[in-house]
């Protein structure tokens, strides 16, 4: 897929109105509400020229909202909207330089494949014979020339993804948004497609805001990883940012991996705070201010930073029976029984040897530095 | 009894009970063909006086008394104009109850009242309310208007049902790939919901054109095609009655046929073929 490898003359950098170039989006504060429930709470969000974004987040987070807002196929109760540094708020869908893709392609059922490429072009009213010329190149870019004069009806999961890409594309908007792109396709084919897009935003230079339950989607393509929980943002930074130092317990309780302990704060010693659990007292390393003892805190350490060969350095412990052991391969992940109902994961380095039997019972500790205080980070 | 006898019992009693219903439909329409063809003596019952195309004949060279010609073309044409409205007015509303607006539920059932009330009453009130405002009757100004609050609702019904359907996301892909609001309804949703518009047509022109009810007090000095045929029965019946029976029927056979013929092909087309 070389699409773009030679752009022909896009008249955006002609449009009249730039204020602040170097941001393709900026959300200001967006609220939207639909009667008593509130769909978006006051979201900001800021994405850079050709920055690759994620808004991940559970089924009814808002990011769905947000994405159909930025289209203009919603309009916020408050809050601004500029795409490109250009105020964009109460613009319709059709004056927007911006794309979309939907989770079932949406193609037109009643057009030819080229007819649907070809239909952003006809919309922005070009000559027939550049469109001709423009949707062929694009359609062999795509892969799908032979599929020209075929009805979206006839054609496979794979075939109408590249389609619709290929439709949304061809006018090279300032932002493509994705809604669940590659959710209604196979397994199998999903690895794939993902690669292909990452390398297409790469070479393309347009902003891709990318809508996702699967933190995997998230996390190997995006840039810039925005997680959403009921109707808030909870947490953006880079996918590293959010795996390594979640910011909320929420935050470590969506992400895969992370054993999450809520308590209240007991004091500080030697940079140290303790928190008293369910479980028993902890030790969290805390830089800068720690809370005053008896705030609820929370705190989360990741399970490939848990140990069964527990040493001085792992101050942390916990005594616990393992209940499930699950071999990925990579690592091999132990769950045991929390006293307090919830469950513990450690993972072991998969090629290691295997040390912990189902039913035993196995002291886990960890270092007070591989813990993660919520509410602190950025 | 093996369970694949008592299959093969099941579908050929249920395909008996079929073929009775089909011929109940159709045997009187038949009966009507075939005493149309009677002898120029010909009575109006069985046993058939002879074989002859004497009242299609008649029919063709009319009197001016019982000349048929006017009133079908009058139907004809009313016929047309109810679809034609219905079909337009019909895709508004749904598109309307789309957005669920306020006071939408009132609407759809408003809209639904021109099915449930009796066609005679509303023929005879709208008639009244006509003469009290002072209004001439005539069968394309009261007989037309007064027909469309007939056919709307079934149009109405077709369009909600084919909405119902729709995708509404392959809309705001045209919009969000710069298609406006009215170029998506003429190049996206006007071709999807095509067959439903040929379909509200339809319920539009042959409900018209065999009103009687709702025609009788509105249509003034010059009636419409049902209207002449009771006129007539009721001055003598002659197989000529049935000779018009059977051109009418034949002609909305062939129009519907025309229909499901061009939405076979539209779906087939759609459907997409091989490279």
């Amino acid at each position: 897929m070389d699409i773009l490898a030679q752009p022909i003359e896009v008249d955006s950098a002609a449009k009249p109105g730039f204020a602040r170039p170097q941001l393709d989006l900026e959300l200001r504060n967006i609220r939207k509400r639909y009667g008593d429930f509130i769909a978006v709470d006051g979201v900001s969000l800021k994405v850079r020229k050709g920055q690759f974004v994620c808004l991940l987040g559970p089924s009814g987070c808002g990011k769905t909202t947000t994405l159909r807002c930025v289209a203009g196929l919603e309009e916020p109760d408050e809050g601004d909207i500029l795409i490109g540094g250009k105020e964009a708020t109460r613009d319709p869908p059709w004056q927007r330089d911006i794309a979309m893709m939907f989770q079932d392609f949406a193609l037109f059922p009643h057009m030819t494949v080229a007819k649907n490429v070809a239909f952003g072009l006809e919309m922005l009213k070009r000559p027939k014979a550049e469109i001709t010329a423009r949707v062929d190149q694009v359609l062999k870019s795509f892969e799908i020339a032979a599929l020209a004069n075929r009805k979206p009806g006839s054609l496979s999961g794979g075939q109408r993804q590249r389609v619709a890409l290929a439709r949304a594309m061809i006018t090279e908007p300032r932002l493509l948004l994705l809604d669940e792109p590659i959710g209604a396709l196979d397994y199998s084919l999903r690895e794939t497609v993902m690669l292909e897009l990452k390398l297409l935003q790469k070479r393309s230079g347009i902003s891709f805001i990318w809508v996702t339950h699967d933190q995997n989607e998230a996390f190997s393509l995006g840039d810039l990883v925005v997680v959403m929980n009921h109707a808030r943002i909870e947490q953006m930074g880079t996918p590293e940012e959010i795996l390594q130092r979640p910011a909320t317990a929420f935050v470590a309780g969506f992400v895969q991996g992370n054993n999450v302990f809520h308590g209240r704060a007991a004091g500080t010693s030697d940079g140290l705070l303790a928190v008293d659990t369910a479980l028993g007292r902890f030790h969290v390393s805390s830089s800068g201010s720690a809370p005053a003892a008896g705030t609820a805190v929370s705190f989360s350490v990741r399970a490939e930073k848990m140990t069964d060969l527990v040493g001085d350095e792992h101050g942390n412990r916990v005594s616990a029976r393992c209940s499930a052991i699950e071999f990925f391969g990579s690592v091999r992940r132990h769950l045991f029984e929390r006293s307090d109902g919830e469950v513990l994961k450690y993972d072991q380095f998969g090629a290691q040897a295997a040390r912990i039997e189902l039913g035993q019972l196995v002291t886990i500790g960890w270092r007070a530095d591989d813990t993660v205080l919520h509410g602190m980070a950025g | 009894m093996g369970w694949k006898v008592r299959l093969n019992v099941t579908t050929g009693l249920l395909g008996a009970i079929t073929l009775a219903f089909l011929a109940y439909q159709w045997l009187p329409i038949l009966t009507l063909g075939l005493l149309s063809f009677s002898g120029p003596s010909g009575g109006t019952t069985f046993p058939m006086n002879g074989v002859s195309f004497h009242w299609y004949r008649e029919l063709w060279q009319a009197s001016v008394m019982n000349d048929f010609k006017p009133p079908l073309l009058r139907s004809s044409l009313l016929a047309l104009a109810c679809a034609l409205t219905t079909v337009v007015l019909s895709v508004m509303a749904a598109q309307a109850m789309r957005g669920r607006f306020r006071g939408s539920g009132a609407f759809f059932y408003l809209m639904l009242l021109g099915i449930m009330a009796p066609g005679i009453l509303v023929g005879f009130g709208f008639a009244i309310l006509m003469r009290l405002l002072g209004i001439e009757l005539a069968w394309n100004t009261t007989t037309f208007l007064v027909q469309v609050s007939w056919t709307l609702p079934f149009g109405f019904l077709t369009m909600l049902a084919v909405f119902n359907r729709f995708d509404p996301r392959v809309e705001e892909a045209a919009l969000t790939l710069g298609a406006s609001r009215l170029v998506t309804f003429r190049r996206i949703t006007l071709p999807l919901v095509l067959p439903g518009i040929i379909g509200a047509a339809l319920f539009g022109f042959s409900l018209s054109y065999d009103e009687y009810p709702r025609s009788m007090f509105t249509t003034g000095p010059d009636g419409t095609l049902p209207l002449a045929i009771m006129a007539q029965l009721d001055r003598q019946l002659t197989p000529e009655i049935y000779a018009i029976g059977t051109v009418t029927t034949m002609s909305s056979l062939v129009a519907v046929t025309l229909c499901a013929a061009g939405l076979w092909a539209m779906r087939r087309s759609t459907a997409g073929r091989s490279p």
